[in-house]
Parts: structure tokens; sequence; C-alpha cells
């Protein structure tokens, strides 16, 4: 497939990311790959050592994605769902499955750079075998007109002796409505590393993230980090659970928060329980503006009070 | 004149009492200019006060820069104008990149990496090793205070306060900074240097003494220094080591005339 038949505004609207789509299209790189255009599956690319099969549905598809057992994946699997729409529904049911002893890198890639009512839903099953080491990453991007409502929800299954690492990135752009459910399950000896950002930017702007991690099996260890700014209006609600319920297991829930202007809302709040006596969960919370010094230091470098806001607030949703 | 602070009279935020009173000197385009005096005296203060800083405004007085009276301008306005500060204790800024915190100032954002590797290098910081770090925990105190000063530097201001450059760092670097001190000139910026060291002020054409919150002298800096000297009562050292084999050096006689003069007060 050429670059031409996948939208371009596509292509280039993560470059506040620095990330440039085209990196991933099939025949470049050596990732496997699979792109959604709106409901259409517009390419498919896979490797030794995953599969990749979708499917088509009425409003979006149905996909499977394996990582073979013993598979050690190089290249990032790029999934790319894209809509040039501004409106629409894309439902997206993926099922992702690795198998014991495997190493993958997934990134999925969320731009609707038009969206003006488009609805993007996702229900996704992750299910992580034993000794794997497997990192998920989304990267969203819903164009500048507030006018996109995001609802992904995912259960994830993570086994024995296994790292996990998820990111999850909506910094860029109007976020709209977004409304995301995560329920992770750690099992024995297995590490959890959730990072989540987002930034609300005026008052059609209202994301609202609960992210949970149950740390079943014994000596399981999470730690879940959550960035949210809200400026102008917009609202920002996270929520980061952890459960210790198991012999052992540890568990650290961090958030930030930063509000401006009025109306604003932005809310990060820990939550945690620990059923079992020897497991530990904590959680560190901080929230409101920043030091004035640090304002003083770049405006007196000649940047706005507002400048130097923003400037501010990318600094702290940077990429870890 | 750059420069010039008339009758400055900057109360606490609380307005109880004037951390400094009547503040008055004026500072030359093209010069380094020290202001000198004891820990408390009020030289943040007054640095703090030409920036524009919120809780540093005056009751009294006036600011003019290059002819224009700045005393109601905020922070940005100055710095838009062609003033900054380089801090006693410069932030740690989580995530905030060395390459994008020194480009901020740049106004001409046209080969920007190139002029933040230029800064870099003015302030003897090898550039491949900074330029993607963050200014965070990981910097040293040092390291820290170089990235501000190459900050400040790129910005290509009129005029740089810099609040003790030298606190807390070493004998060797010392040296150093009065190399860094030497580029600036040359690039055409003016100086108000704040510091504690008289082998820093040394550097300095002229100079003004802040005493208890009034500013007592202004003068060639060898002049401020001997009269700093003469008001802490320090004559042995001032005869010892201050002046000697300088070429600002002074004879005995006018020392001791000076130190009789504060002595008579
Ligand atoms: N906001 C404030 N409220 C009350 N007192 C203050 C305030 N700011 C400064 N002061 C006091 O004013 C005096 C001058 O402070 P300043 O920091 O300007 O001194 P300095 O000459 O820079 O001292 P150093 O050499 O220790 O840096 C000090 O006694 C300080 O405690
Ligand atoms: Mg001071």
């Amino acid at each position: 497939m050429s670059n031409t038949e996948y939208p371009e505004e596509i292509l280039q609207s993560l470059g506040d990311y620095n990330i440039d789509v085209r990196d991933f299209l099939p025949g470049h790189g050596g990732g496997a790959k699979l792109l959604l255009d709106f409901n259409k599956i517009s390419g498919v690319e896979e490797i030794e050592g995953v599969v990749l099969k979708g499917r088509e549905i009425e409003n979006g598809i149905v996909a499977d994605i394996i990582i073979k057992e013993g598979s050690v994946i190089e290249e990032p699997v790029h999934l790319c769902f894209g809509v040039k729409n501004e409106t629409g529904v894309q439902e997206i049911f993926p099922r992702i499955i690795a198998e014991d002893n495997t190493e993958v890198k997934i990134q999925a890639h969320c731009s609707f750079p038009n969206a003006d009512g488009l609805i993007h839903k996702m229900f996704g099953h992750f299910y992580i075998g034993n000794n794997c080491k497997f990192s998920y990453n989304e990267t969203h991007y819903h164009g500048e007109k507030s006018g996109a409502l995001v609802a992904p929800v995912s259960y994830m299954y993570i086994g024995e002796n296994s790292i996990y690492e998820n990111t999850f990135n909506l910094t860029s752009g109007t976020p709209g409505k977004v409304k995301i459910m995560l329920d992770i399950y750690a099992m024995k000896n297995s590490v959890i590393r959730s990072n989540i950002k987002a930034f609300g930017k005026s008052g059609k702007d209202s994301i609202r993230i609960r992210d949970a991690i149950y740390l079943e099996g014994e000596n399981a260890r999470s730690v879940l980090k959550m960035k949210a700014a809200a400026k102008n209006g917009g609202e920002v609600l996270m929520y980061g659970i952890t459960e210790g319920n198991a012999p052992r297991c540890n568990g650290h829930v961090e958030c930030q928060e930063i509000v401006l202007g009025k109306g604003s809302i932005c809310r990060a709040r820990p939550f945690i329980r620990a059923i079992d006596p020897t497991s530990t969960v904590s959680h560190e919370a901080s929230l409101g503006r920043f030091p004035q010094k640090w304002l003083d230091e770049l405006q007196a470098k000649g940047l706005t009070e507002e400048e130097a806001t923003e400037i501010l607030i990318e600094a702290m949703l940077r990429e870890e | 004149m750059l420069l010039e602070l008339n009758n400055l009279t900057i109360p606490t935020f609380d307005k109880r009492k004037n951390i400094v009173e009547k503040i008055s000197l004026d500072v030359q385009k093209g010069s380094i200019h020290a202001i000198i005096g004891p820990n408390g005296s009020g030289k943040s203060t007054i640095a703090y006060s030409i920036m524009g800083l919120e809780n540093y405004q005056p009751s009294e007085g006036e600011i003019i820069f290059e002819g224009e009276n700045i005393t109601e301008l905020g922070v940005t306005e100055r710095a838009q104008r062609g003033i900054t500060l380089a801090w006693q204790e410069p932030a740690r800024i989580e995530g905030l990149s060395v390459l994008k915190y020194i480009a901020l100032g740049i106004k001409d954002k046209s080969n920007l990496k190139k002029k933040v590797i230029e800064a870099l290098k003015t302030v003897n910081l090898e550039p491949k090793k900074y330029i993607n770090r963050f200014i965070d925990e990981s910097l040293s105190g040092g390291e820290r205070k170089r990235i501000e000063l190459a900050a400040t530097i790129a910005m290509r201001p009129k005029l740089i306060l810099l609040d003790e450059p030298d606190a807390g760092l070493d004998m060797i670097v010392i040296e150093d900074f009065l190399n860094i001190f030497n580029k600036i000139k040359e690039l055409d910026m003016t100086i108000l240097l704040i510091t504690h060291r008289e082998d820093i002020g040394m550097v300095a054409d002229r100079g003004t003494l802040v005493w208890q919150g009034m500013s007592l002298i202004t003068d060639k800096f060898a002049e401020v220094m001997l009269r700093y000297c003469a008001k802490a009562g320090l004559k042995e050292f001032c005869k010892r080591t201050l002046f000697e084999d300088t070429e600002k050096c002074f004879d005995e006689d006018y020392i001791d005339k000076i130190f009789a003069e504060e002595n008579s007060k």
C-alpha cells in the first residue's frame, strides 16, 4: 500500500507527540501492523511470531492479535485507528493475546483530526501469559474541535512473572468527551507500570479515566501514575485504584494535577485498599498551580504568564 | 546610561517595614556593575525589584531603563525590553529539557539548536552532554547555575541581573566565571552583578555598596570595595590582600584616610 491510500491528515496528525505515522505504514519498517481507515481495514502485515487478523463488522472491526509462544518481537506492533470524517461511529473489539515467554511492544495510534460528533469505542481484552514483557502504548489525537466521544474499556490479565507497561497519552489537541475504563489483574510476581496523561483545554472537554489495578497474585507489584491538567473550563477526573489482595504485594499510586482558569476542574484521586495484611499500597497526590518562582523564571525570559504555564504543563505531561 | 534607580523604597509584602530605602544608583551601558554588601543588606531585593517581581514592588521611587520609566511594568514586559535575571538558586523543573529551557528566551527561532549549543559553550558546558538532559534534580547546583546563565545569555538581553553567580561554587570554577563574564561583555550586554566575593567583584568596572537597606556609594569598584572594608573595619585585610599588586591599587595614606573618615562617623 502506498501512503496515498491512507488519509494524509491522519499520517501527520501526531506530530506534536513526535510520531510520524508514515514510519509505521505497511512496507515501512519491519513491524507487524494493522491499519483501520474508519470502518475499513486498509492494511494488515503479519510477521513471524505475530498473528494479526481483522474482520470488518457494521461499525468497525473485530481483531485478533496473537504473539506466538516464545517470540521476542523486535519492532513494535502498530495499530492505527484513524478516522478523517467529522462524524460517524467506529467500534473496535480487539483481543490481544501474548502467549508465554514473549516480548512485544504494541503501539496504538488513535487519530481523529476532524472529529466533530465522532464516536470511537473500544472493548479490549488483553491476555498476557507467564514470563512476558509486554508494553502497550496508546496515543490519541482528537482534533481541535472538542468534537470526539471516545470510550475505551479494557480488561487485562497479566500472567505470572510478567512485566506489563501501559501508557496512555492524550495531551495534544482537544480531547472532547473521553471515558476510559481499565481493569488490570496482576498475577504472582508480575510487575505493572501504568502511566496516564490527559489535558482538558476547554469547557467542551471532559475526560474521565478510571484505571484499576488488582494485585491478585503473591508478590505482584504496581506503580500507577496519573497526570492531569485542565484549563479554560476543561474537566479531568482521574481515579487511580489499586487493591492489594494477595500476600506481599505492593502497589503505589501517584496523582499530579494542575488546574488553570475559571471553571476548570481537575481531580486525580487515588483509591487504595489492602485486603491482605502483608501487602502494602501507598499513594501520593499533588495539586494546584505551579510555584510562582517557576513562572517568574520563565517570564523573566520574556514569556507571558500564559505561555509560561503552557510550557510547564507540557513539561509535566512529558513522555517518560 | 542604561539603568537608573532613583530613591527606590521597597517594603515587605505586608508593608510593615521597608527592606530597602531610597536606593539610588546608575548602571552604565556595556559595564559590569557590582552590588556588594553583607548578608541581608537587601541586594537580592533590589535585583527582584528591577526585574519587577510581584512581591517586590516599590512604594516610592522609580526605575528608569533606557530613558523609559518601567516602574509600573510587569516581569514579562521588562524581559521583553531586554532585562533578565539569573536567580541565586534557579529552580529545577521536571520534564523540561535543557534544550527547550535555553531556547525559551531566544526570539529568533531560526537555527535554534545551533544557538543553544553556542550558549552552552559560552558557559563551558559540553553541549552534547547536556542538551537532552532535564533541568531536574539530576543536575548539580553548579551545572544548574551555568545552564541558567546560558539561558540568559542566549536571550541576548541588554541587562543581565546576576544574583550571586558564584554562590556555592569552588575556587577553580571562579576563574571560569570571570572568563564567562568577559565573554558576556563582548556580546554587548551589561551585567549587574551581585556578589560577596571581592575577587569576583574585581572584574567589575563600577559598583554600589548596599548597607542595611541603603545605597551608600556608587563609584569605581575599587573605591566602593575600600569603603566596604572601612565600614566593616577590615583594614589589615584591605591593605594586605585586597589592593596589593593590582592596578586598582591605592596608596596606604589614602586607605588610612578613608578608614579614619569612616571611624569618625
Ligand atoms: N518578603 C519579605 N518579608 C520580610 N522580610 C524580607 C522579605 N524579603 C526579604 N526580607 C528581608 O530583607 C532583608 C534583605 O534581604 P535580601 O535577600 O535582599 O538580602 P541579600 O543582601 O540578598 O542577602 P544575601 O547576601 O544573604 O543573599 C533580609 O533581612 C530579609 O530577611
Ligand atoms: Mg541575596
